[in-house]
């Protein structure tokens, strides 16, 4: 004979409650509860971090106040040397193109030969510097080219040419300050003038000079 | 969730969920108006200290530091002592005029005669590319002068040993009727403060 049971149900839906041992009511709210208490751990952290921040921050700022006097005496010293070595660089690059040509010159007076006499020694002058290009809106501070080329003139008379070749084979040693090996004879030809009773020629040798290099 | 769903919750399922979303709420409300405020906060003071960290480590490393900038101060005032000796600065805004009294011993010691003293074109120091600053500008004074080739030497000789850093710029010795009284010209540079176009 068969036996058959019968499962009857005679509770309400709202009266139902779950099989299981987690319970939804229960365990929503304390989720929530958790959440809200892990926001207010988070803000509470943040919160000392931040008062810990500024606590350093009031702290390095009192230390800056009371150095600033000090390091504000550093930094104006510090300016102070700048603007003295960008002089003391310009007045190098000055000292660098000083032409000394005393001692060349004094020497001079001891190569020229008996038949020489000198009428004229010059350096040429100096071309224009051009601080104001043509289009520009302000004047230049400087020339930008640093190096500077004059020609030294020696004009005079002679009786003949061996005179004056010997006075140039001179000028070609010893006198490296004064004049370079690059010349040129501007005019050899006859002169109006005379002595012991014939014509006199006179002579114009142009020679480079050195160069004056304003550089380090 | 529509109505039918909440109305036919337990009570105490009803309870529990408007506890939760009680909190939920309380929740979303810390989070807006207690973390993210405290957090921008937070990282704006963090971004300031830095700053400041980095502005103290500056300052501690100019403040260690500052002995060996007094010591470059007083090697570079040293160094350039000798140049403001030689720089040429005007007497009563004449430049020829202070050349001349720096000149006449030298001249008179070397016998020279018939000695005029004017200015001559100041040119712009050359300097690289690119120049920060013109700082100091070559001052020219143009001396003439009557005298023998032997004083025009002993002149520049005397010259350049009391003055390193003046320059001959340009010479001319003409001879004349007299050996001992040749026409002399010098042109002499000196280093002189202030640039020439813009100061």
């Amino acid at each position: 004979m068969n036996s058959s049971s019968l499962h009857l149900n005679l509770l309400k839906p709202t009266e139902r409650r779950s099989s299981s041992p987690i319970r939804l009511r229960v365990m929503l709210p304390i989720c929530a509860i958790l959440v809200c208490a892990g926001l207010l751990c988070w803000w509470g952290m943040l919160f000392t971090n931040l008062m810990m921040a500024k606590t350093q921050a009031s702290g390095i700022e009192e230390d800056l106040a009371n150095k600033g006097k000090q390091h504000a005496e550093i930094i104006k010293l510090r300016d102070e040397a700048r603007e003295l070595k960008l002089q003391l660089e310009q007045l190098d690059y000055y000292k660098a193109g000083v032409r000394s040509v005393a001692e060349p010159l004094a020497k001079f007076a001891e190569i020229v030969p008996m038949r020489v006499q000198i009428k004229e020694m010059s350096f040429s002058p100096l071309p224009a510097q051009i601080l104001q290009p043509p289009g520009a809106k302000a004047p230049l501070f400087g020339p930008t080219e640093n190096v500077e080329t004059q020609k030294l003139v020696i004009a005079g008379l002679t009786t003949k040419e061996t005179p004056v070749v010997s006075l140039m084979e001179s000028l070609s040693s010893g006198f490296e300050k004064l004049v370079t090996s690059e010349r040129k004879i501007k005019s050899f030809r006859q002169d109006n003038a005379e002595a012991e009773g014939r014509k006199l020629l006179s002579f114009e040798v142009e020679y480079t000079m050195p160069e004056r290099r304003f550089a380090k | 969730m529509n109505g039918g769903v909440f109305d036919n919750m337990a009570p105490t399922a009803k309870r529990s969920f408007i506890v939760t979303i009680v909190l939920f709420a309380i929740a979303v409300v810390i989070y807006l108006f207690c973390l993210q405020p405290c957090e921008a906060d937070l990282e704006r003071t963090r971004r300031s200290l830095s700053e400041l960290q980095d502005k103290q480590s500056r300052m501690n490393a100019d403040l260690r530091n500052a002995g060996t900038v007094k010591k470059d101060l007083e090697d570079l005032n040293a160094a350039l002592k000798v140049y403001q000796d030689a720089m040429l600065v005007p007497l009563l805004e004449s430049y020829a005029m202070r050349a001349k009294t720096l000149l006449d011993p030298l001249i008179l010691g070397a016998g020279l005669q018939d000695v005029q003293y004017n200015n001559d074109t100041f040119r712009a120091l050359p300097l690289p590319n690119p120049i920060p600053r013109q700082l100091h500008t070559r001052a020219a004074i143009k001396v003439t002068a009557t005298g023998s080739y032997q004083q025009a030497i002993s002149f520049l000789l005397r010259l350049e040993k009391e003055f390193p850093l003046v320059s001959l710029r340009q010479l001319g010795i003409v001879s004349q009727s007299s050996p001992e009284h040749q026409a002399l010209t010098f042109v002499l540079e000196w280093p002189a403060k202030g640039g020439l176009t813009r100061k």
